[in-house]
C-alpha cells in the first residue's frame, strides 16, 4: 500500500524508445535543480558529518576523533537537558499552535459577519518576521516599561514590576507565547482550507443522526482534518525543535539554561566555543531526531500526496 | 474545488467574543509597535506608561537611517533575497514540471530527498558552509550569503511548483504534442504561461523566507556593509541603551513588504499554500 508508485498519467512501459525518451526528458528538466542541490545541499550535508568526525578548528587543526563527539554529547546532561527543553517547547508551541489554529478556523469556517476581516486581522502574525517578533514581545515584556507590567498593575494583578524574562518559569512561558503568536495563523489557514473542503452532506448526514454542533466537529471535522493536521504536525514540530531566532533575540538561551533550546546549545558550541567538532555531531544527532519524524512523516502521508 | 468563502453552518453566538479576544490579541502587539515608533524620547520612558504618544513623531523613521547605516541592511536584504529567489524559481520550475510530467529513475528518491530537506537543521548546515565560504573568500559578502539562501529556498520551491504544475492537467501537454510541439516547446508555450499564479505565489514564498532569515546572516557576515535587515535590527538589542522607538520603526520597515506582498497576492498566496495539503 505504501509502495505504491507515484500518481503519473502515462503508464511506464518498459524499455520502449518512447518511454525511454521520455524519461530523458524528464531528467533533463529536472536535473540543473538536482545538481544545485548536490552542491548546495547534500555536499554541505556530507561536509558537516564530516565534521562531526574531528576535534578541529576548521583552519589548521584536524584531529580525527571518531565517534567521541557523539558518545560525549549523549552522556552530556548539559545535551539532554537542551534536547528535553526543546522537546518540551516544540510541543507546547506546535499543541498551541493546534488548539488557537484549529479554534479560529472552526470559527472563521461558520457564517460570520465580517469573515474576511476577522480573517485578515488573524492572519497578520504569520506576517512579522521572527526578529521583530522577537523584539515586540521583548519590549512589551520589559519590567519598567513594557506593556504587560503596565496592564497588569492597571487591573490591580501585580503590585511590583515583575522581571518576565529573568524568571526561568516565566521566561519559557513567555518565548512559547511568543511563538505560539507568531505561528498559530499557518495552522489556521490550513484547518480553514480543509473545513471548506468537507462535503456538506456529511454534516448533514451527521445533523441527521441527532449529532449536535459539537458531536459534528468531533465526528465530521475532525476526522476530515485528520490528513491535513498530521501532515502539519510533523512539519512543525521538526521546524520548532530546530528553531533559534526567536529564543535567541529574547533571552540568549536564558536566565541560566531555562530556554536554551538545542539551536542555541550548538550555535553556541561552535561559534563562542569554536569547538566546530563537537557542535557538529550535536547537529547530526538532532537531524537523527528530526529524520525520526520525518519517517512518521512519510507512513501517515500516503503516496498520493508525498 | 471548494470556493473560499464557503461557509458551514451558522455562528454560534459565543464565537464573536472568541474572534474579539483573539484579534484582541493579535493586534495589541501589533499596535504597541506603532505607539513605540510614534513616540519621542521622552515620551518612551514616561512613567506611568503612555499608551499613545501625545505628540506623535516620525523622527524615529529618519533616525534610523541616520543613526545606522539602515540603507546598507536594506539593500542587502534585497540584492540576497532576489537574486536566490529568481535562481531557486527558475531551477525549480524547470524541476517542478518534469516531476510532474515525467517517470525518470531517481523521481521518487529525489521527492523523499525534498521532503526530508526540511528536517535538515539550518545549524547543521551553518557549520560547513562556515568552512566553504571562508576557503572560497567569499565570508561576509551577499555571494555567500546568497549561495545559502538557494541552499535552503530551492527544495520547497521544487515541492511547491512541482504542485502547482500537477494541478494543470496533462491533456493540455497532450493537445500541444498532437499539434507538433516538442517537451520543450510544450512547456514554454503552453504551461509556463498558465503556471504564472503558481511562480509568484512560490517566488513570494521564496522571498519572505529568505527576507526573515536570522541565523545564516548572523554568521556568515560580520562587516557593517554586508549585514541583512533582520540582522542589523536584531543587533541594535544588543545595545547598552536601547532605542526601543528607532527599534521599532526599524521593524516596521522590515514587515511593510511582506504586508504589501500579501495585500496585493493574497488569494493567490492561500490556494497555493493549501492546494498542497487539500488533496481529494
Amino acid at each position: 500500500m505504501s509502495d505504491a508508485s507515484p500518481p503519473l498519467p502515462p503508464p511506464a512501459r518498459k524499455r520502449s524508445p518512447a518511454a525511454a525518451a521520455r524519461s530523458r526528458t524528464g531528467f533533463a528538466f529536472v536535473s540543473p535543480a538536482m545538481l544545485v542541490m548536490a552542491l548546495l545541499v547534500v555536499y554541505p550535508l556530507a561536509y558537516g558529518i564530516y565534521i562531526s568526525l574531528f576535534r578541529t578548528n576548521l583552519l589548521n587543526r584536524w584531529d580525527f576523533v571518531g565517534l567521541t563527539f557523539f558518545v560525549q554529547s549523549l552522556s552530556d546532561p548539559g545535551f539532554l537537558r537542551s534536547l528535553f527543553i526543546t522537546a518540551l517547547y516544540a510541543i507546547l508551541v506546535v499543541g498551541g499552535h493546534l488548539i488557537v489554529g484549529v479554534a479560529l478556523a472552526v470559527v472563521l469556517a461558520t457564517q460570520i459577519r465580517m469573515r474576511l476581516l476577522f480573517r485578515a486581522i488573524l492572519i497578520l502574525p504569520w506576517l512579522f518576521p521572527e526578529v521583530v517578533v522577537a523584539l515586540i514581545f521583548r519590549w512589551i515584556f520589559d519590567p519598567i516599561f513594557g506593556l504587560l507590567n503596565h496592564l497588569l498593575r492597571s487591573v490591580g494583578l501585580i503590585s511590583t514590576q515583575v522581571a518576565w524574562l529573568d524568571d526561568p518559569t516565566w521566561a519559557f512561558v513567555a518565548v512559547v507565547g511568543a511563538a505560539i503568536w507568531k505561528g498559530y495563523p499557518l495552522v489556521m489557514l490550513l484547518a480553514l482550507a480543509g473545513l471548506q473542503s468537507i462535503p456538506r452532506d456529511r454534516y448533514e448526514a451527521a445533523a441527521l443522526d441527532g449529532a449536535g454542533r459539537f458531536g459534528q466537529f468531533r465526528y465530521v471535522s475532525l476526522p476530515g482534518l485528520a490528513p491535513i493536521l498530521g501532515v502539519a504536525v510533523i512539519l512543525e514540530f521538526v521546524w520548532w525543535f530546530k528553531h533559534f531566532t526567536i529564543v535567541w533575540l529574547m533571552t540568549k538561551g536564558g536566565p541560566v539554561d531555562a530556554t536554551n533550546v538545542v539551536s542555541i546549545d550548538i550555535y553556541r558550541t561552535a561559534f563562542q566555543s569554536f569547538d566546530f567538532g563537537r557542535a557538529s555531531a550535536m547537529a547530526v544527532i538532532v537531524l537523527f531526531i528530526c529524520i525520526a519524524f520525518a519517517i512518521a512523516y512519510r507512513r501517515m502521508v500516503p503516496d498520493e500526496q508525498a | 474545488m471548494s470556493k473560499p468563502s464557503a461557509a458551514i453552518g451558522g455562528a454560534h453566538p459565543l464565537f464573536y467574543p472568541l474572534l474579539l479576544v483573539a484579534c484582541a490579541i493579535v493586534l495589541l502587539p501589533v499596535f504597541w509597535m506603532l505607539s513605540t515608533a510614534l513616540k519621542d524620547e521622552t515620551e518612551l520612558f514616561r512613567d506611568p506608561l503612555l499608551l499613545w504618544p501625545e505628540k506623535p513623531t516620525l523622527a524615529a523613521f529618519r533616525s534610523v537611517f541616520e543613526d545606522y547605516p539602515f540603507a546598507a541592511y536594506i539593500r542587502n536584504s534585497l540584492v540576497v533575497v532576489v537574486c536566490a529567489t529568481a535562481i531557486s524559481l527558475t531551477f525549480s520550475t524547470l524541476a517542478g514540471y518534469g516531476l510532474s510530467r515525467f517517470r525518470f529513475g531517481g523521481r521518487g528518491a529525489f521527492l523523499a530527498f525534498l521532503l526530508l530537506s526540511q528536517m535538515f537543521p539550518s545549524v547543521m548546515l551553518i557549520i560547513p558552509y562556515f568552512k566553504i565560504l571562508k576557503s572560497a573568500g567569499l565570508l561576509d559578502s551577499r555571494l555567500g550569503l546568497i549561495v545559502t539562501y538557494v541552499s535552503f529556498t530551492i527544495p520547497f520551491c521544487t515541492w511547491m511548483m512541482y504542485g502547482y504544475f500537477r494541478s494543470i492537467p496533462v491533456e493540455l501537454d497532450e493537445a500541444a504534442a498532437i499539434d507538433g510541439c516538442g517537451s520543450v516547446r510544450t512547456f514554454f508555450t503552453v504551461i509556463l504561461p498558465l503556471a504564472l499564479p503558481g511562480m509568484v505565489a512560490t517566488a513570494v514564498y521564496a522571498f519572505i523566507t529568505g527576507w526573515n532569515e536570522y541565523l545564516f546572516a548572523l554568521i556568515l557576515t560580520n562587516s557593517e556593509e554586508q549585514k541583512t535587515l533582520p540582522v542589523g535590527i536584531g543587533q541594535l538589542i544588543g545595545q547598552y541603551r536601547i532605542e526601543w522607538n528607532e527599534l521599532m520603526a526599524a521593524s516596521i520597515y522590515s514587515t511593510i513588504p511582506l504586508m504589501v506582498f500579501f495585500l496585493f497576492l493574497q488569494r493567490y498566496l492561500i490556494s497555493s499554500l493549501t492546494a498542497g495539503a487539500v488533496k481529494s
